[in-house]
C-alpha cells in the first residue's frame, strides 16, 4: 500500500470512527427521550415550565465563496431576525431542555473591487434536545449536551452572471450541540454568560452538477443533485456566545454568532462564514390559563439556568 | 465543549483564500483558468488551450495598462470563435459575433413597409399580419420576450386561416430557451424528440455528463394550433435560442428553412468572474440536435438565399420571396 493510499484509508478510518460516534450519541438522545418519566417532579408539588423567549436583531459581516458563481470571494453586510425559544421537557424537566431556533438572513456582498455585488437569503430551523448538568465545577456552571435537527435553506444570487445566475442551498442535518452557561451578579443584577456551539454531523443537501444549468434541471435532469452531508463532503458549524442580562422580567441579550458552511461535492466549493454582533430581548413566560388550581403549590424549573 | 470551540476556531481560520493574484498576471491566469476547466468546446473546435495561453501570456509584461490586458484577453478568448464567449470591462465588451462577418440579409423597413405597409398586429415583440396571397407572417426578434399561451393563441387564431405560414427569426439573438417550448408546441401533434444536453462535471477536458434527452410537449389540444406549411426565415443573426428553435423546427416534416446559416450558439453560457472585476461569459454546456450533432456553427437552411441588392431597391425581400415561392410548392403538394 502506498503512503498516500495509507493516508485516505487513516483518513476514511477515522471519519468512519466520528460518523459512528456521533451516530450513536445521537442514538443514546433518542433511546432517552423515549425512556419513560422517571425523574417526574413530586406528585404533590406542580411542576411549572417557563417558556424563555428571544427575538434577536444581528448585524455583521459574511463572507462568500460559491465556484458555481465565480471563483472570487464576495464580502459584505449580513442582517439576520432570529426567534430562540427554550423550555424544560415534561418528562424530565429538571435534566431535560428543548430549544428551537428560527431564523431568516439576508446578506448583501461585493468582489473586492466593488463593482459586483451577491445577494444572500437564507432560512434556516432548528430543533433539538439537550442534557444538561448544574452545578459542575461551581454551583453557577451549567453544562448541557444533545442533539438537534436542521433544515436551511435560500440561494446566493449574482445578477451579473448568464445561467448561472443562482446557487441554490438546501440543506437538513442532524447536529451535536453543547452549551455552557455561567451566572453571576454585576451590581446586583443577575448575569448570565452562555456560549453553545452546533455541529452538524450527517444529513442531505442540494448541489448542481459543476457546469449543469438549471434549465437542464428544470427539463427533468435531477442526477446527482441531492448528495449525503458528512464530514467528507461539508463541513458547518455555529458558535453562540451570550450575556443575558436580567432586569426585572426582561432580559437583555447581548453576544456574538458566528457560522461557517463550507460544501465540497461536484467539483464546487462552497463557503460562506460570518460574524455577527446580536442584540435581543425576550424574557420567561409562565402559561397561567387553562384548570390549574389556585394556591397550589408550583415549583419553577428554568430551561436556562 | 472546548474541543468544539477549537474545531470553531480552527475552521474559521482555515478559509480558502483566493487563489489569484491582482496583477496583470493573475488576472490572465485566472481568465485562461476559468475558461480551460469550464469551456465545452475545445475537442469540438479543435483548440489547444495549453498553446493559446502560453502565446498570448508571452505577451503580457509587468507595467501594462488595463486596457492593454484587456485586448490581449479579448484576443485569446477570440481563439474559441464563439459567440457566447465575451470578457466585459467597465469599457468595452470582447465578443466573435459571426454575423458581423456576414450579409445583414434582412432589413426590417423593408419589410414593414412593403409587405406589412406599416398595418400589422403586435403582441410579446411578435409582429404578425396576414399577407395578400393569403400566407400568414410573424416577425420574432427576441427571445429573451416570453410569449404567453394566450398571446400566441391571439397570433395563432388569426394566421390560422392562412395557406401558410412565414416565422421569420432572421436577427433574433437568442434568449430564453423556456420561450422556444411554447412556440414549437404549437407546430406538434405529439412529443417530440428535441435534442440533448451534456454539461461539464469536472475541470477536465473531456468531463461531460450523459447526454440528457429532452422533449418538447405538444400545446393542450385546447389551445390553437398550425399545422400546414411553415417557413422559417433566418440569417447569420439567428444565434443561441434562436439557433436552437430552427434547428427543432428544421426537424419537422412540415417546415423548411430558408435563408443563410444561423449563427450557431449551441452552448448554454455561465459566467464568472476575475480578481479584477471583470465578468467572463462562456459556453459551459452543449445542446446536440435531434440527431446529435452539435450547431455550434449554425444551422444549414433548406434553401440558402442572400438578400439581393437590386430586389431591396426596389422593395423586395428575396429571402421572403424564395419562402412564398417553397410555400407554394408545399402547398400544391398537400
Amino acid at each position: 500500500m502506498t503512503k498516500k493510499n495509507k493516508r485516505n484509508s487513516e483518513a476514511r478510518a477515522w471519519l468512519c470512527r466520528a460518523l459512528v460516534t456521533a451516530v450513536t450519541v445521537l442514538a443514546s438522545v433518542a433511546s432517552m427521550m423515549a425512556m419513560p418519566a422517571a425523574h417526574e417532579a413530586d406528585d404533590s408539588i406542580r411542576v411549572e415550565r417557563p417558556v424563555a423567549s428571544f427575538f434577536m436583531a444581528e448585524v455583521g459581516s459574511a463572507s462568500v465563496i460559491d465556484t458555481y458563481l465565480a471563483p472570487v470571494a464576495f464580502k459584505g453586510v449580513d442582517v439576520r431576525l432570529e426567534y430562540e425559544r427554550m423550555q424544560a421537557m415534561r418528562f424530565d424537566p429538571q435534566r431535560w431542555v428543548m430549544q428551537m431556533h428560527a431564523g431568516v438572513e439576508y446578506g448583501n456582498l461585493q468582489n473586492k473591487p466593488g463593482n459586483h455585488t451577491e445577494h444572500m437569503l437564507m432560512v434556516d430551523y432548528r430543533w433539538g434536545m439537550m442534557r444538561r448538568w448544574s452545578n459542575v465545577l461551581t454551583p453557577n456552571l451549567q453544562v448541557a449536551v444533545g442533539g438537534s435537527t436542521q433544515l436551511r435553506g435560500g440561494a446566493v444570487y449574482k445578477p451579473s452572471n448568464s445561467n448561472n445566475l443562482v446557487s441554490a442551498k438546501i440543506h437538513w442535518a442532524v447536529s451535536l450541540t453543547a452549551m455552557a452557561s455561567y451566572r453571576w451578579r454585576v451590581a446586583k443584577m443577575p448575569v448570565v454568560i452562555s456560549y453553545q456551539a452546533t455541529l452538524p454531523v450527517a444529513g442531505v443537501f442540494f448541489s448542481p452538477e459543476y457546469g449543469e444549468t438549471y434549465y437542464e434541471i428544470y427539463l427533468g435532469n435531477h442526477s446527482g443533485l441531492a448528495h449525503f452531508g458528512w464530514w467528507g463532503s461539508r463541513f458547518d458549524m455555529t458558535n453562540a456566545l451570550m450575556a443575558d442580562m436580567h432586569m426585572g422580567s426582561t432580559v437583555l441579550r447581548v453576544g456574538y454568532r458566528n457560522t461557517i458552511e463550507r460544501s465540497w461535492v461536484n467539483n464546487l466549493d462552497t463557503q460562506i462564514v460570518t460574524h455577527m454582533a446580536v442584540i435581543g430581548v425576550g424574557g420567561e413566560w409562565i402559561s397561567l390559563g387553562g384548570n390549574k388550581p389556585n394556591g397550589e403549590k408550583a415549583r419553577i424549573i428554568s430551561a436556562m439556568y | 465543549m472546548a474541543m468544539l470551540a477549537v474545531l470553531g476556531m480552527v475552521s474559521n481560520s482555515c478559509m480558502d483564500e483566493e487563489p489569484y493574484s491582482y496583477d496583470v498576471y493573475g488576472n490572465f491566469d485566472a481568465l485562461w483558468k476559468i475558461i480551460d476547466e469550464h469551456y465545452c468546446f475545445f475537442e469540438y473546435k479543435n483548440v489547444d488551450w495549453t498553446k493559446v495561453g502560453q502565446e498570448y501570456r508571452a505577451k503580457l509584461h509587468s507595467g501594462m495598462g488595463s486596457t492593454e490586458l484587456f485586448d490581449v484577453c479579448a484576443d485569446m478568448l477570440k481563439e474559441l470563435e464563439d459567440g457566447h464567449t465575451n470578457l466585459v470591462s467597465g469599457w468595452d465588451v470582447s465578443r466573435y459575433w459571426i454575423w458581423e462577418q456576414y450579409p445583414v440579409n434582412y432589413d426590417e423597413r423593408l419589410i414593414d413597409q412593403w409587405y406589412l405597409a406599416f398595418n400589422y398586429k403586435t403582441t410579446c415583440n411578435v409582429k404578425y399580419q396576414v399577407l395578400s396571397n393569403n400566407y400568414g407572417y410573424m416577425y420574432y426578434g427576441d427571445f429573451s420576450a416570453g410569449i404567453g399561451e394566450g398571446n400566441l393563441d391571439a397570433i395563432m387564431s388569426v394566421l390560422a386561416s392562412c395557406d401558410g405560414l412565414v416565422i421569420d427569426v432572421r436577427s433574433n439573438g437568442g434568449g430564453l430557451l423556456t420561450n422556444v417550448e411554447p412556440l414549437v408546441g404549437r407546430f406538434i401533434t405529439e412529443r417530440l424528440y428535441a435534442g440533448s444536453i451534456s454539461h461539464k462535471t469536472g475541470p477536465g477536458h473531456n468531463e461531460f455528463s450523459k447526454p440528457y434527452d429532452y422533449y418538447i410537449e405538444p400545446t393542450s389540444s385546447k389551445r390553437v394550433k398550425y399545422s400546414k406549411p411553415v417557413v422559417v426565415l433566418t440569417n447569420r443573426g439567428s444565434f443561441s435560442a434562436t439557433n436552437n428553435f430552427v434547428s427543432i423546427m428544421k426537424s419537422l416534416p412540415q417546415v423548411r428553412v430558408v435563408g443563410d446559416v444561423t449563427g450557431g450558439g449551441c452552448g448554454l453560457p455561465f459566467s464568472s468572474e476575475l480578481p479584477n472585476g471583470w465578468t467572463v461569459r462562456y459556453s459551459a454546456s452543449a445542446i446536440a440536435d435531434s440527431e446529435g450533432r452539435l450547431t455550434e456553427f449554425g444551422v444549414e437552411p433548406d434553401f440558402k438565399v442572400d438578400m439581393d441588392q437590386n430586389d431591396m431597391i426596389n422593395g423586395k425581400d428575396t429571402i421572403l420571396e424564395k419562402a412564398f415561392e417553397v410555400l407554394d410548392d408545399m402547398v400544391a403538394k398537400k
